[in-house]
Parts: structure tokens; C-alpha cells; sequence
């Protein structure tokens, strides 16, 4: 029997992975298009620019992390669904905000920020680190929000 | 650092300056008075001209050149003086690519107009006929789509002939044939249908002859390219020495970015030089020639030498992730050797998987040894490479193999997050306090103790006092109290007005919120080890779960082991090294760092594609 609980954990779950893989996807597809300009002027930099390009894809990965750490717990993964009850399921959901909230802003806003790293490192391909540097600092927020749902997925008692 | 003034005599100056090149101990500072060579810019033409060779040689070298393929070993003697045949051969390439960019492009023309000919096949009436005769006038030409009927209507009262040719993007083609008294009323109606005059190719024959002329002369300009083009597959075998000949001419060009002050016989030239090099380049000069002057001098007040940081050969290679930032200023406090463990030990953890390590480790050192690779790559494989150590340790640890859990040495972080949370915040704390200490240590050398412990000595008071409250005993209040009283006194202690410098010194408090904020930010550590072990275990779930599905099923699975762990490995490795960065450079580096210095950047052979062996 799947009960009210398990749904919302499994909504939790959508949440998490669904929002930060959009977040993601946008991030990633902004700094592409970049990332193609300044190809198309020194194939060269194909090297420095990727790296810039691969920065915005981590908060998808942390979406589905935490994604993945709902699903095991509650059975979804190996086929042994377990009853959750309906505060059991709407902790679980809660949980699946933090990551997918700021994944998908991150996400994107980190894209954008890459973006502008690449176009620095099409004018000066010597200071691709402090690009990195930039995009970097905007997954700070994922990082954290990550670090908030997976406590909280672990601190629900099932 | 010392401050070199060189006098010689300018017929000296090519052996003096490759002298001090090949060993690159001296870098000259160009003043205002310096004048640019007559040769200078010859050199730097030839430079892009070696350099397109090359890249066309590329383009048409049989076989992708891989990007780590190691330098070329060419010994000093050879490497000297470049050979007129590579100039021969740099020529011979130019032409070669110029001709057949101008076949290809010619024959690109003519296939364009053929194209522009289709609708006019049919049209049998050579071109050159088209032209008016005493009674006739002709127009041929585009239409707007559809109109063809209503041109017809219009045109059937009037002498003239219409013959309706191919359709195509530009519109319906037309030919229309027209008694002279007519001609005027024609022209309007075509007007009335957008009509466009077609240009012909200034050829002779019918439409079908010129196309089909245009095509076999278009097609032979094709072989000819190819021809050339296959010639040039020879040609891109002797790469090589065209390779040696752009670093020689780089090499050259180097030598000549500056020139000195020149009066009719001699020159001056200024630089830098590091303070244990000074008999070294006295020697090599004095090989050269013997009519100089040299002398060394130390840096004046005005003066602002370039930065030298010497380290281990363990902490080198971090200099790569500090340079990143900023270089040091000259004479301030070199970061590198506090850092390279922090560094380390903050990649381990935010990589954290022991199988991970092993592979990164290998793969890295290996890939070092292979490819004797040099400069700043070198210095990344290695930071690198460590880190990957590190993360075997931190792995094991953790117990963290490919995803799977196996006997942690210490707890595992997915269990116990609140130990892994402890344990990231208290390397964070040790990490930030070692900064503040290199602030005192800093301020004290400059005689400032007394700021530095008010400034800084302070805090450490307070962390130290709520540390031990937090932890031991209630005396902690006390010296945290005491360590608060410091700042609010005597933080804003420049301020005249005593009201005004308590509000200062409580504001000066104020500033614990960005001293938490670091240390939470030392959260990543496990957040990032999180992601690494979770993606890990997903891919083994998953791989489990086709393994089951039969034969099919586990080679997929396989697959799915091999390329996931790599993209995991990679993307951890660039998150882990990007994140360990960022702590040094906001975390670390905000606490004391003196940067925007300038690199040392000797006169010295920096070749692309060769290793000039001595």
C-alpha cells in the first residue's frame, strides 16, 4: 500500500532532483552559448572554457543526491517500499526544498557568472582561474542548502 | 633582490644578451628612454609567420599530435642560431597555403555561379545574345512568385515574347522578348512584378555550356588545391624544425623587447637579479666579453623589485594556486609553505573516497612522469597528484572505496554527520587562527606588536575564551569578556572622540558575524565529500540493478561503473580543487595576505615546442 507519507517523501524527492537539474540545465546552457562564442574566435581555449562551463552542472548533481538519499531511505531503491506516515511524508518533502530552491537560482545565476568567466578568458585567457574563482563563490549557496536537506532527510526517524 | 645596471658595448650585446638568456638570471626592466631595435619588428612578422606554418602543418598532419606529446630535445649549440632553410621552409609553406586558399576560393565562386544559373538551363539562346537588336529588346530575369499568370494577361495585347524559365528562392525566372515600340510598356508591367534584372556571367554560350564549363574549370581548381594540399602532407613531416624555428625566433624576439639606452658604442641596460645570483651572471658576462661594466645595488625606497618565493619542492608546486590569486608583494609574507597542507588536506576531504585517491594519484604522477611536463601544468599534476594522496588517507578514514563502505578508521560522515560537521569546523578554526597568527607574526616584524595584538591579538582572546567556556570551564567567560573589552576599546583606537571610539570599537564586534560566516563556510568540506560518496553509491545501486537483468545487463553495468566513477572523479576533482582555492583566497588569504606583486620574470629561453638541453 503506497500511503499519503510515501508520496510526499517521493514528492520531496521530485523537488530536489526536478529544480536543481532545471537550475542546472539553465546554467549550464548560458555558459555553453558563451563557451561557443569564444570558440569560434580561438579553439584553443577549448580546455579552459569547458571547465567553466562543467561549474554550473553541480547543483543538478546535488538535486539528485539528495534525491537519491530520500529514495534509499525510504525503500524506493532495492524495491522494498516502506509506509510512511503523513508527517513522516511532508518532513521528507520539506527536506527536498532547500537543495531544489537554491539549486535552480544557483544554478542558473552560477551559469550566468561562468558565462562572463569565459568571455574573460576569450579576452585574457590568463586569468581563467579568477573566472573560476567568481563562479565559483555563487555555488556557496548550493553547497550550503545541499548540506541543510541532507541533514534533514538524515534526521527523519522512519 | 638586487638591482643590476649593465654597460657594454653594443657589438657585445647579441652575445651578452643570449649569454644571460640561457641562464635567465637577470630580468630587464625597459625604461622610458629605451628605443625599439630596427629589427625588432622583422622578427616579430617572421614569428607569425612560423606560427601560421605550423598551424597549417597541423591542419594537414596525418594524425592527431596529442596536446602532452613531450618537447622536442634540442641541444643549446644547434638551438643557437636558426637556419636559413627553416626560413626557406616557413616561405615555402606561406605560398603553399595562400595558393590553395585562393584555388578553393575561386572554385567556391564558380560553383556559386552555377548555381545562379540553374533556372536558366532550359534557356537555349547563348548569353551573349541577350542584348538588344534593332527592333527588339530583351529582359531576363526574377519575378515575384506567383505573378507569372498575371504577367502573362498583362503582356498578351502587346508584340512580345514570354517564356517562363526555373522557379526558384529568388523568384519565377522570365524571358521576355519585346518589339522596341512595345519595350517601354513591357518594362512596366514587369515592374508591376518586382521584377530584378539577372546578371550573366560574362561568358559565351548557352546557360547549359557556361554551367557546365564553370563546373569542370570550378573542379579542377578542386584537384589542383588537392594537389597542393597533399604536397603539403609531406611538408607537415618536417613540423619539427619548423617548431624550432618559432621558439628560436621567440627566443630572438625576447631578446630584443628590450634594447637599453644606447649612446654611439654602448649600451645600459636595468634590471633585477636575486641576491645569490650575482657571481653567476658577473661570470657569465665576463665569458662573453671582457669590456663591461656590471654593478648590484640594493632596492631604493621608490623601487618595487619583482617577488621571488623559494620553497621546498613539496610546497613549490601550491605557488600555482597562490599565483592564481595574486603574486605575493615583494618581501611580504609568503603564504605557500602554510598553505600546501591546508591545501592538501582540504582536497582529501572534499574528495574523500580512498578508491578515488588511488586512481587520481596514479593517474596524475604517472601522467607527470610520461609526458615531462613543465611550468605550470607540472605544478597543477602535482597539487593534484597530492591532493590525491590526501584523499586516500581521508578516504580510509572515512572508509570510502568506490562508493562502497569499508572499515572507516575514524566514523563515516553519512552516519555521524554531526562528528563530520565538528571535525570540518574545527580544521576551519585552525585553519583561519594560523592566518590571524601570520597577521601578528607580520605586524610584530614590522614593529607594530602592540597594533597587531589589539587588532588581532584580541579576537584570538575571545575565540580562545569562548573555546574554553564552551568546552572546560566557566572561566572562558572571563577572558572571552576580556578579549570583547580589547576590541571595543581599542578597535577604533585612532578615534579622538571617547563616545565616538566605543561606537567604533563595538561596530569593530560587530565584525564576529564575518568570522562565522568563514568558519561556516568551512561546511563545504563535508558537503562536497557528501556529494563525491552519495554519486558514488548511486552509480553502484544502479549498476547492481542491471547487473541482475542478465548478460546484457552486466556488460552495461560495467560500462556504467567505468565511465561513471571517471565523470565522478572528474567533476569532484575540479569541485575539490576550485573549493580548496576559494577557502585559501577569502577564508585564508582575507585575514592577512599582502598580494599585487609583480613576477620575476627573467630574460630566459620559454619555448612552445622544444627542450633546449644544455
Amino acid at each position: 500500500m503506497l500511503t499519503l507519507g510515501t508520496a510526499l517523501a517521493f514528492g520531496g524527492a521530485a523537488i530536489a532532483a526536478g529544480f536543481a537539474g532545471v537550475g542546472s540545465a539553465l546554467g549550464v546552457a548560458v555558459a555553453g552559448e558563451a563557451a561557443a562564442g569564444v570558440m569560434s574566435e580561438d579553439p584553443d581555449k577549448f580546455g579552459n572554457v569547458l571547465v567553466l562551463q562543467a561549474i554550473p552542472g553541480t547543483q543538478g548533481i546535488y538535486g539528485l543526491l539528495i534525491a537519491f538519499i530520500i529514495l534509499l531511505n525510504i525503500g524506493a531503491v532495492g524495491g522494498d517500499l516502506k509506509e510512511l506516515t503523513t508527517f513522516q511524508g511532508i518532513a521528507m518533502l520539506l527536506a527536498g526544498f532547500p537543495i531544489g530552491l537554491v539549486g535552480c537560482v544557483s544554478g542558473y545565476t552560477q551559469g550566468v557568472v561562468a558565462a562572463c568567466g569565459i568571455s574573460l578568458t576569450g579576452k585574457r585567457p590568463e586569468e581563467t582561474g579568477k573566472g573560476i574563482t567568481f563562479a565559483a563563490m555563487v555555488e556557496t549557496y548550493a553547497v550550503l542548502a545541499l548540506l541543510i536537506s541532507f541533514l534533514m532527510v538524515n534526521g527523519i526517524k522512519l | 633582490m638586487k638591482k643590476v645596471n649593465l654597460f657594454a658595448m653594443i657589438e657585445d650585446r647579441d652575445h651578452v644578451l643570449r649569454a644571460l638568456q640561457k641562464a635567465g638570471d637577470v630580468m630587464f626592466v625597459p625604461t622610458a628612454d629605451d628605443k625599439v631595435l630596427p629589427h625588432a619588428s622583422e622578427v616579430a612578422d617572421e614569428v607569425a609567420k612560423a606560427s601560421d606554418a605550423i598551424k597549417f602543418l597541423e591542419q594537414h598532419a596525418t594524425g592527431k599530435a596529442s596536446l602532452l606529446a613531450p618537447k622536442l630535445q634540442v641541444p643549446y649549440e644547434k638551438f643557437k642560431q636558426p637556419t636559413d632553410r627553416s626560413k626557406d621552409l616557413t616561405d615555402q609553406v606561406q605560398a603553399l597555403s595562400e595558393k590553395i586558399a585562393s584555388l578553393r576560393n575561386e572554385a567556391e565562386t564558380m560553383r556559386v555561379q552555377v548555381e545562379k544559373l540553374e533556372p536558366w538551363l532550359s534557356l537555349d539562346v547563348p548569353m551573349e545574345e541577350l542584348k538588344p537588336t534593332v527592333n527588339t529588346e530583351t529582359f531576363a530575369g526574377y519575378i515575384a512568385d506567383g505573378s507569372l499568370d498575371k504577367l502573362k494577361k498583362d503582356l498578351e495585347p502587346l508584340t512580345c515574347e514570354l517564356t517562363p524559365m526555373g522557379n526558384t528562392a529568388e523568384g519565377q525566372a522570365v524571358v521576355v522578348v519585346a518589339y522596341k515600340d512595345d519595350a517601354e510598356q513591357v518594362k512596366h508591367f514587369l515592374k508591376a512584378c518586382d521584377y530584378v534584372d539577372f546578371v550573366f556571367p560574362k561568358r559565351t554560350g548557352t546557360a547549359k555550356e557556361v554551367a557546365a564549363d564553370l563546373t569542370s574549370a570550378a573542379q579542377e581548381k578542386d584537384r589542383l588545391a588537392a594537389e597542393l594540399e597533399a604536397e603539403s602532407v609531406k611538408i607537415a613531416s618536417k613540423k619539427d624544425s619548423l617548431c624550432v624555428y618559432y621558439d628560436q625566433l621567440k627566443a630572438e624576439g625576447q631578446r630584443m623587447t628590450s634594447s637599453g639606452q644606447e649612446t654611439e658604442k654602448t649600451f645600459h641596460m636595468q634590471g633585477w637579479c636575486r641576491a645569490d645570483r650575482t657571481d653567476a651572471v658577473k661570470e657569465e658576462i665576463a665569458h662573453v666579453t671582457d669590456v663591461y661594466d656590471l654593478t648590484f645595488a640594493d632596492p631604493g625606497p621608490e623601487d618595487i623589485p619583482p617577488t621571488v618565493v623559494e620553497n621546498s619542492k613539496i610546497v613549490t608546486p601550491y605557488q600555482a594556486v597562490t599565483d592564481m590569486y595574486s603574486i605575493v608583494h615583494s618581501g611580504a609574507f609568503d603564504p605557500n609553505p602554510i598553505l600546501a597542507p591546508f591545501f592538501c588536506c582540504f582536497f582529501g576531504i572534499m574528495l574523500s573516497d580512498a578508491g578515488y585517491g588511488v586512481v587520481i594519484a596514479i593517474f596524475f604522477l604517472a601522467a607527470l612522469k610520461i609526458f615531462k611536463l613543465q611550468g605550470f601544468a607540472k605544478k597543477l599534476f602535482l597539487v593534484i597528484g597530492m591532493g590525491g594522496l590526501s584523499t586516500v588517507f581521508w578516504g580510509a578514514m572515512f572508509g570510502g572505496w568506490f562508493g562502497l563502505t569499508w572499515h572507516p578508521f575514524m566514523f563515516e560522515p553519512m552516519k555521524e554527520p554531526l562528528k563530520m560537521l565538528i571535525l570540518c569546523y574545527a580544521l576551519g578554526a585552525f585553519h583561519l587562527v594560523s592566518g590571524m597568527c601570520i597577521k601578528i607574526y607580520v605586524e610584530a616584524k614590522r614593529g607594530n606588536a602592540v597594533g597587531a595584538f589589539l587588532d588581532t591579538g584580541s579576537w584570538l582572546i575571545l575565540f580562545a575564551g569562548l573555546f574554553i567556556w564552551g568546552m572546560w570551564s566557566p572561566i572562558g567567560k572571563y577572558i572571552a569578556i576580556l578579549g570583547a573589552a580589547i576590541i571595543i576599546l581599542f578597535g577604533d583606537r585612532e578615534n579622538k572622540n571617547i563616545i565616538g571610539r566605543v561606537f567604533g570599537g563595538l561596530y569593530k564586534l560587530y565584525g564576529i558575524s564575518g568570522y562565522l560566516s568563514d568558519l561556516l563556510s568551512y561546511s563545504r568540506l563535508f558537503a562536497l565529500g557528501l556529494a563525491t560518496g552519495v554519486i558514488a553509491m548511486v552509480i553502484n545501486t544502479v549498476a547492481e540493478l542491471l547487473w541482475k537483468a542478465g548478460p546484457i545487463g552486466i556488460i552495461v553495468a560495467i560500462l556504467l561503473l567505468i565511465g561513471g566513477h571517471t565523470f565522478n572523479i572528474i567533476i569532484n576533482i575540479l569541485g575539490a580543487y576550485v573549493h580548496s582555492s576559494r577557502l585559501q583566497y577569502i577564508e585564508f588569504f582575507g585575514k592577512f595576505f599582502e598580494g599585487s606583486g609583480r613576477a620575476f620574470k627573467p630574460l630566459a629561453l620559454e619555448t612552445k615546442y622544444t627542450d633546449v638541453t644544455k
